[in-house]
C-alpha cells in the first residue's frame, strides 16, 4: 500500500473511523483527483461518518445539506431576506430614493442569505467538506441543478451575477439508493460502496466507538450482529445499531449476550415488525448461544 | 502489470466491461488513468480499488469486475470480442421471437378482410374502436405500428401526480416571495400582484416485469409495445423480463422502433419465450433490485398469466416484500380477459393476497383501463 493512502487510513483512525483499505483509496483518490465521492450502501454502515471524519482530519468545516423530496434553489442555494429588504424599501422611499437606487441596495450581498451550496463556495479559509447526504432522496430536477454546481463551482444569482468559488470544497454525496442516482451525476463523481463490516472490524469499531465495553461483549455482539445479517431480513442492521446496542447493554450493565437481555433490548437492532416477528425463540437462543466464545474456537 | 502501455490495456479492460454491460464511458477511463497514477501499480488489490473507484463500479457488476480484472491484471487477452456475443446471450434464442415480429401471413389477411367489412357496413365504427377491442393473439405484425400511434396519444395521460416541488403557476398556489417581492419593485415596493407557486405535476415511476415464457408468448410482443409506450412519458420507468431468470432489460430499450428493441431483446434474454419460474424470478428481483427501485411513489406491474412452475412459497415471500415497499402492486393476466377465467392457477393464488388490482390485458382497451391505475 502507498505511504500516503496508509496515512490516510491512519489518520481516519485517529479520528474515529476505521477505514479499510477501499475508503482509504476512495478517499485519498478523492483528494487528490478533486472529485465528488459519491458513497453508496445500505443504512448504517457510516456513509455519511466518512464526511465527518474528513472534515476533522483536514481541520475544516463540514457543510452538509440534507436532502429531501421538494428540496429546491431556495433552501439549498440562497434566498433574499424579504422582511429586511422591504424595511431597506420603506426607508429609502422616505428619504425619497429613486427606484433604481433603491434596486441596487437592497440586492446586496447583506441582503442575502447563503444556504449550504452557496456558503460551501464562498467560505473563504479554505476549502470545505461539503456532504450532500441522502442525495436519492431529492427529485430529478434538483440533481440536474447539483450536477451543474458540482462541475462549475459557480452559481449565478440573477441580481448579483456570477459567484465563482473561492476555494472548490471537498464533495461528498451520500445514497441510500432508495432511487437510482442519474447516470450523469455518478460520472461526475468517484464511486465507493460501503459493505457491512468483517467481524474483526466491527469489533475494532466497537471498541473505539464506545469507550466502556469489554472486549468480551464487543465481540459476543459483533458475532450476533454477523450472524443476523447473514438472515432474510427487511432491514438489517448497519454498524450504527452495533454501537447503540452495545450503549443500551452497558447501560442495563450486561457483560454478555443472554437471552432475556436480548429480546427487551432487539428494538436497538432490528427495526422493522415482520423481522421481529419473524425471529422466534428458538432462533434468538441459538444466535446467542452461536455469539458466545465459549462455543467458538477465538479467531 | 507487466505490459508496457497501460492505456490501450485499460482501454480493452473497458471495452470489456462495456461488453458485459457496465456503463463505462470514456470519461471514466481518463479518471481510471489519473488514478493510476496516484496509486502503486504494481499493488495488485490498490489498483483493483482505484480502478473500482474511478470506474464507478456499482455494487451489482463487483463479480464480473472482479473476474475481468483477474485477466487485466494477468495481462491476458479479454476473451470476448466484437464479434463474439456476450456470455449470457444465447444464439438462436431469437427464433421464436423472429415468428411472433414478423406474425402469420394468414392472421394479417384475416385481419385485412375483417377490418374492411366492419368499414363497410357499420358506419360510426372505426377501424381504431376494432383494434382497441382485438385480442392480442389474434393481432398480427402490422397492427403493431397502428396500436404504437394510439397508444403514443393515449399514455400522456399518465402525467398526473403532484410532486411535492413547488414550480411557478400562473393560478392559485403558494405566494413565491422572492419572485413577487422582485416584481414589486418596479412599483415601489408596492405588492400589486402577487407571485405563486403550486405542486409540480410528477412523472409516475413505474416497475414492469414482463412474464416471456412460452404461454405468454402471444402477448408479450403486444404489451412490450405498451411498456415501451409507457417508457416515453415516464422516462424513469425500469423494465424486467423473466421467465426461468430475470433480465433487466432497461439497458437495452431505446426510443427506436419497437420492432427493432424487440429483435435485440430476445438476442439478449436467456431463453425468451421458454418455461416460467415466477417465485425464483421475484425473489431475484428482492434480492437485487427491490432496495434500489421500490419506495413509496413506485407501482410495481407485473405481467404474467401465473401459470408457474416453481415453489409457491418463494412468491408469496417475494410478492410480500414488493407490496411492502412499493406504492402499489398492479397484476395483468391476459387470461382475465375470458370471462369463464378464475384466478386458480396456483401461482396465481399464492401471489393474490399482496395485490392492489389483478386486471385484464388481452387487448388494448383493457391497456387503456390501466392507465388512470398507473397514473393515480
Amino acid at each position: 500500500m502507498r505511504p500516503e493512502i496508509r496515512s490516510v487510513q491512519d489518520a481516519m483512525e485517529r479520528h474515529g473511523y476505521i477505514a479499510e483499505p477501499a475508503i482509504a483509496t476512495a478517499v485519498f483518490l478523492a483528494q487528490e483527483m478533486r472529485k465528488p465521492l459519491l458513497i453508496e450502501g445500505d443504512a448504517g454502515v457510516g456513509k455519511t461518518e466518512v464526511a465527518k471524519v474528513l472534515a476533522r482530519l483536514m481541520g475544516t468545516e463540514l457543510i452538509r445539506l440534507q436532502c429531501y423530496e421538494g428540496l429546491d434553489v431556495n433552501t439549498s442555494l440562497y434566498e433574499w431576506n424579504y422582511p429586511r429588504q422591504m424595511l431597506r424599501v420603506r426607508i429609502a422611499e422616505q428619504e425619497g430614493r429613486d427606484p433604481s437606487q433603491i434596486e441596487e441596495m437592497i440586492f446586496g450581498r447583506s441582503y442575502l442569505l447563503e444556504r449550504p451550496l452557496l456558503r460551501a463556495i464562498t467560505r473563504r479559509e479554505g476549502p470545505p467538506v461539503l456532504l450532500v447526504d441522502e442525495v436519492d432522496r431529492s427529485d430529478q430536477g434538483f440533481e440536474a441543478f447539483l450536477l451543474e454546481v458540482l462541475s462549475d463551482f459557480q452559481v449565478t444569482i440573477p441580481e448579483l451575477g456570477t459567484i465563482r468559488a473561492e476555494h472548490v470544497p471537498y464533495v461528498v454525496l451520500t445514497s441510500n439508493r432508495s432511487r437510482e442516482i442519474g447516470d450523469a451525476l455518478r460520472r461526475r463523481c468517484l464511486y465507493l460502496f460501503i459493505e457491512h463490516p468483517s467481524l474483526e472490524k466491527e469489533v475494532r469499531i466497537l471498541r473505539s466507538r464506545v469507550p466502556g465495553v469489554s472486549g468480551q461483549l464487543a465481540d459476543e455482539v459483533g458475532r450476533f450482529m454477523q450472524a443476523l445479517r447473514g438472515r432474510r431480513l427487511l432491514k438489517s442492521p448497519g454498524v450504527a445499531e452495533s454501537i447503540d446496542w452495545v450503549d443500551a447493554l452497558i447501560r442495563l450493565r450486561q457483560e454478555h449476550l443472554d437471552v432475556e437481555a436480548v429480546q427487551q433490548t432487539l428494538g436497538c437492532i432490528l427495526k422493522d415488525q415482520n423481522d421481529i416477528r419473524n425471529l422466534t425463540a428458538d432462533e434468538l437462543s441459538s444466535l446467542v448461544q452461536d455469539s458466545r466464545p465459549a462455543d467458538l474456537p477465538t479467531p | 502489470m507487466t505490459q508496457p502501455d497501460p492505456i490501450v490495456r485499460l482501454a480493452r479492460f473497458a471495452r470489456a466491461l462495456r461488453e458485459r454491460g457496465m456503463r463505462v464511458t470514456v470519461n471514466d477511463e481518463l479518471d481510471g488513468m489519473l488514478a493510476l497514477e496516484l496509486v502503486d501499480t504494481t499493488d495488485r488489490s490498490e489498483v483493483h480499488l482505484a480502478l473500482r473507484t474511478a470506474l464507478k463500479i456499482q455494487r451489482r457488476d463487483w463479480e464480473t469486475f472482479d473476474e475481468l480484472f483477474g485477466h487485466f491484471w494477468a495481462g491476458e487477452e479479454f476473451a470476448s470480442s466484437a464479434r463474439e456475443p456476450p456470455k449470457h446471450r444465447i444464439p438462436g434464442a431469437s427464433a421464436p421471437l423472429r415468428k411472433l415480429l414478423h406474425g402469420s401471413e394468414e392472421t394479417l389477411s384475416d385481419r385485412k378482410s375483417v377490418a374492411g367489412g366492419a368499414e363497410g357496413s357499420l358506419p360510426g365504427y372505426s377501424p381504431e374502436v376494432l383494434l382497441r377491442r382485438k385480442p392480442f393473439d389474434e393481432c398480427a405484425a402490422s397492427d403493431l405500428s397502428a396500436m404504437e400511434k394510439l397508444l403514443h396519444r393515449l399514455v400522456p395521460k399518465l402525467a398526473a401526480r403532484h410532486s411535492r416541488r413547488l414550480v411557478p403557476t400562473r393560478g392559485r398556489g403558494v405566494v413565491d416571495l422572492r419572485r413577487s417581492f422582485r416584481r414589486a419593485i418596479g412599483t415601489s415596493g408596492e405588492f400589486l400582484t402577487l407571485a405563486r407557486r403550486a405542486r409540480a405535476l410528477e412523472e409516475p415511476r413505474l416497475v414492469l416485469i414482463c412474464d416471456t415464457s412460452g404461454s405468454m408468448e402471444a402477448h408479450t410482443r403486444f404489451l412490450l409495445a405498451f411498456v415501451l409506450a409507457l417508457k416515453r412519458v415516464a422516462r424513469r420507468t425500469e423494465i424486467f423480463a423473466f421467465n426461468t431468470a430475470l433480465t433487466r432489460l432497461t439497458p437495452w430499450l431505446s426510443s427506436e422502433k419497437i420492432a427493432a428493441t424487440l429483435e435485440r431483446l430476445a438476442a439478449n434474454v436467456p431463453d425468451w419465450s421458454g418455461g416460467t419460474r415466477i417465485g425464483e424470478s421475484l425473489s431475484e428481483f428482492v434480492a437485487g433490485y427491490q432496495a434500489q427501485l421500490l419506495n413509496a411513489k413506485t407501482t410495481v406491474v407485473i405481467f404474467s398469466d401465473g401459470l408457474d412452475r416453481g415453489d409457491t412459497a418463494l412468491l408469496s415471500s417475494a410478492m410480500r416484500a414488493i407490496q411492502s415497499r412499493a406504492r402499489k402492486v398492479i397484476w395483468l393476466n391476459p387470461l382475465l380477459g375470458d370471462p369463464r377465467y378464475r384466478p386458480t392457477a396456483r401461482g396465481m393464488e399464492a401471489a393474490l393476497p399482496y395485490l392492489d388490482h389483478l386486471a385484464p390485458a388481452h387487448n388494448l382497451e383493457s391497456l387503456e383501463k390501466l392507465i388512470p391505475l398507473l397514473a393515480a
